[in-house]
């Protein structure tokens, strides 16, 4: 795709993406960015994904209940995670979404996990499904319910775990994460415990489009790589443990108005 | 009642919702704790044993409107300083030069894919969060500035001593500090870290240039 290799030349042009101050010199390069974002090439394979009918059933994901009804996908992003009766767990998009492709489609679930993040060389479909999907609640404001009693479970288990110490190098969420102006090496950390960042970070990316990968990264994929960058085992995908951090930090970030897919570094 | 089942009484009040029923402290407790041991499927048992807090690592989790005792803060402390290792011969100041490279070295014992990075040694990780060097622009600011650390403590025995049983194990000085302990936990051996307080102290190294 000759389009995409230009994009992807441009976004090494302009180092530096994202960030939570829009005061620097650099807001500029990201305003350009963000005006000519190349996670619309996600969103729109993920359109067609989604209504094509896939895997052995032969059926698309237009009966897909992402928690406002089978097939309502307008909106449904704005409350994710969210307790699913027919699972009897609370799940966020890509956990979901993998309960439908597997449920509907009759995909295989090692296969969705196995393609769960993209390389230069293939493209997700789980990403790009998860851009198109984000993208449907553009303009919302970010909403995660807490009326289930394992919703409220969820939330305050993500909590926790957010300010659980472990690993070889004594890490959590909270110590990188809980101050003002901190950064690693130059790169800007948001203050999680500040609900005017926290609405940023929810509501403008996870999913987004990183330049220094060259794709569009999901939620899972910042837990995953964060988890990485602490020096704590492969994250499982979908694993209870990150939708318990996703349901704490996106209603912590209640309020923010969505614009998906996001631009970062 | 802490200040936190007040703030929560508070927010209760004000929204109206199933408040009440919040799981408890210890069910969530017991929930998260599942969760991390479910987290890591098909991880060898060496790896995931790594998600398994020490007590100290325990004491060091407090939530928002949780803190410290003194009584905890004093078992870190005291359990942190009966474990501190010395290298060979007690010389607890190296050589600057291999502090330096170390300084700004940021890998090691990183998982992928099930496999740990092949990294000959670890880094010291330094700069991700300390300025060190005042030409080095490439820095973070999770910890205070560490330029001209020498030039101000000057490098007598006593300051060489402190700066190697912080490095080894901040939570020595400082209980739970955001400082990983890097010679409690294995990432650094004792020498590495003699090599970092050479190049914190040394009057030659970079760090304390006029």
């Amino acid at each position: 795709m000759r389009g995409r290799s230009l994009i992807i030349a441009a976004m090494f042009i302009a180092p530096a993406l994202a960030g939570q101050n829009d005061t620097d010199g650099l807001s500029v390069g990201r305003q350009m960015l963000a005006e000519d974002n190349p996670g619309e090439l996600w969103v729109q394979r993920g359109e067609r994904l989604f209504f094509e009918k896939r895997g052995p059933k032969a059926a698309s994901l237009e009966r897909c209940d992402l928690g406002l009804g089978p097939g309502r996908v307008d909106g449904a992003y704005a409350q994710l995670p969210r307790y699913f009766a027919d699972t009897g767990q609370v799940q966020d998009l890509e956990s979901r979404l993998l309960t439908c492709m597997v449920e509907l489609q009759g995909l295989k679930r090692e296969a969705i996990v196995a393609d769960r993040f993209g390389t230069l060389d293939k493209d997700s479909d789980m990403e790009a499904l998860v851009s198109f999907v984000g993208s449907k609640s553009n303009g919302l404001k970010m909403n995660v319910p807490l009326a289930h009693a394992k919703e409220r479970e969820a939330f305050k288990t993500g909590e926790y775990l957010f300010y659980r110490r472990s690993g070889p190098l004594d890490f959590s969420c909270a110590t990188c994460h809980t101050d003002e102006g901190k950064r690693i090496r130059l790169q800007e950390l948001p203050n999680m415990t500040d609900p005017k960042q926290m609405q940023m970070v929810v509501s403008t990316g996870w999913p987004a489009y990183r330049g220094t990968q060259a794709s569009v990264r999901t939620m899972q994929h910042r837990l995953y790589d964060c988890n990485w960058q602490m020096r704590l085992p492969d994250l499982g995908y979908a694993s209870d443990m990150s939708v318990a951090l996703t349901s704490y930090l996106n209603r912590s970030g209640n309020g923010g108005v969505i614009q998906l897919p996001g631009v970062r570094r | 009642m802490t200040k936190n089942a007040y703030a929560l009484l508070l927010a209760c009040g004000a929204a109206f919702v199933g408040c009440a029923s919040f799981p408890d402290a210890e069910s969530v407790r017991t929930h998260a704790e599942q969760s991390v041991a479910e987290a890591y499927p098909g991880m060898p048992p060496a790896l995931t044993q790594r998600a398994v807090q020490d007590a100290e690592q325990r004491l060091c989790s407090k939530g928002p409107g949780e803190t410290l005792t003194s009584e905890e803060a004093a078992r870190v402390v005291a359990a942190s300083r009966t474990a501190i290792k010395y290298p060979a011969g007690n010389k607890l100041s190296g050589d600057w030069k291999v502090g330096e490279k170390l300084v700004s070295n940021g890998v090691g014992m990183r998982v992928r894919g099930g496999r740990v990075e092949g990294a000959k040694q670890n880094g010291a990780l330094c700069i991700n969060c300390h300025a060190l060097d005042p030409a080095e622009v490439n820095v973070g600011n999770l910890g205070p500035s560490l330029t001209a650390y020498g030039r101000q403590r000057g490098n007598s025995e006593p300051v060489v001593k402190y700066t190697y049983e912080k490095i080894y194990n901040a939570w020595t000085y400082f209980p739970c500090s955001n400082m990983p302990r890097l010679g409690h936990n294995g990432f650094l051996t004792p020498e590495q870290i003699a090599h970092v307080v050479a190049y914190l102290v040394d009057p030659q190294s970079p760090v304390n240039r006029p």
